[in-house]
């Protein structure tokens, strides 16, 4: 800052944005309403403004030039007037700045309609962590059943009397079967699926990547939360076979 | 120069300054959150949460380098004003 009171601007600032009409607008919008702006363009005056750059920022040719010429020697001049260039930095980046609407049309992207409070509900909700675990709980529930059933119909091991082993089972046997094999293939479905998707989500929102590492990270931390049950080798063997899993099916879907 | 001036010349550069910093900002988080390989067009809940991140921290930084320019400029200014002062009056 080797001359005062002069404000240097990069090159080519405003040159490269859309929407200078709204640009306009918004700085008429974010003026004091009762002036009415006159930049004059006078590249002569003040003699420290840039040359050529007064067609395009018609109030840098008006430069701010508030130091005066230092008094002659032996003359006690006037008081200096109060250098400008921090009290522009102030209403711009310091205290005295005011809160400003910001649209994104006028400063350079695309123009999109806002959303709506309830659109923002809404998707706050859809992409948090318990609904996506709810949605895989109810999911894996579904799923566990039809397996279950499904499983139920081609076991051969269904009413089966010692005493006569080449009875058929009654229909209310074989379906009193398939009803708590599919009650106990969906609760277990349902529970892997819901702790799976939630470890999923929780790791995804801490590291702030979506990548391949998320679902073997929660796969391994599923696997070894259910296999712990039975030890602790089993869970480790539990977090390796559902991290290869997890990462095959990823794989496949990527 | 009267601080209504400064006023109105610091709501013209506002704008700019305003506009810069919005494409700088989208960039430079596009840059960092969006890996470049597109496998869906709707952002993954991993990327959301990372531009939530870049964006705080972007306008935090653009905050304090503003309040830490103007006290810059402030310590500049008194200093000139006391050559200036010195000199004239010598």
């Amino acid at each position: 800052m080797s001359m005062p009171g002069v404000v240097v601007l990069p090159e080519g600032v405003g040159a490269v944005y859309t929407g200078r009409c709204s640009q306009i607008a918004a700085v008429r919008r974010w003026l004091v309403p009762a002036a009415e702006l006159q930049f004059p363009c006078a590249p002569a005056e003040g003699g420290s403004s840039r040359p050529g750059r007064g067609v395009e920022h018609p109030w840098v040719c008006k430069a701010i030039m508030a130091a005066p010429p230092p008094s002659a020697p032996g003359e006690p001049g006037p008081p200096p007037p109060p250098l400008q260039y921090s009290l522009l930095l102030q209403h711009l980046v310091g205290d005295k700045r005011q809160p400003r609407v910001l649209d994104p049309a006028v400063l350079g992207g695309i123009p999109c309609p806002p959303k709506s409070e309830e659109q923002k509900m809404v998707e706050r909700v859809m992409e948090s962590c318990p609904f996506k675990a709810a949605l895989a709980c109810v999911g894996g529930f579904v799923l566990g059943g039809a397996f279950g059933i499904f499983t139920a119909g081609i076991d051969t091991n269904v009413g089966f009397d010692p005493k006569d082993p080449y009875r058929t089972p009654t229909a209310k046997e074989v379906l009193k079967d398939m009803g708590q094999r599919g009650i106990s293939y969906a609760k277990n479905f349902a529970i892997v699926g819901a702790m799976f998707s939630c470890t999923e989500c929780v790791v995804e929102s801490y590291r702030g990547k979506s990548d391949w590492k998320n679902s073997v990270i929660s796969g391994c931390i599923t696997g070894g939360a259910i296999g712990f049950r039975a030890g602790l080798k089993a869970g480790v063997i539990g977090c390796g076979g559902f991290a290869a899993f997890s990462a095959a099916v990823d794989y496949y879907l990527r | 120069m009267d601080p209504l001036r400064a006023q109105q010349l610091a709501a013209e550069l506002e704008v700019e300054m305003m506009a810069d910093m919005y494409n700088r900002m989208t960039q430079a988080c596009h840059r960092k959150c969006v890996p470049p390989y597109y496998k869906e067009s709707e952002l993954s809940k991993g990327e959301c949460v990372c531009l939530d991140r870049c964006v705080a921290k972007y306008l935090e930084v653009h905050e304090r380098m503003g309040k830490k320019l103007t006290e810059l400029s402030l310590q500049d200014e008194e200093l000139l004003k006391r050559m200036q002062q010195g000199t004239g009056t010598a």
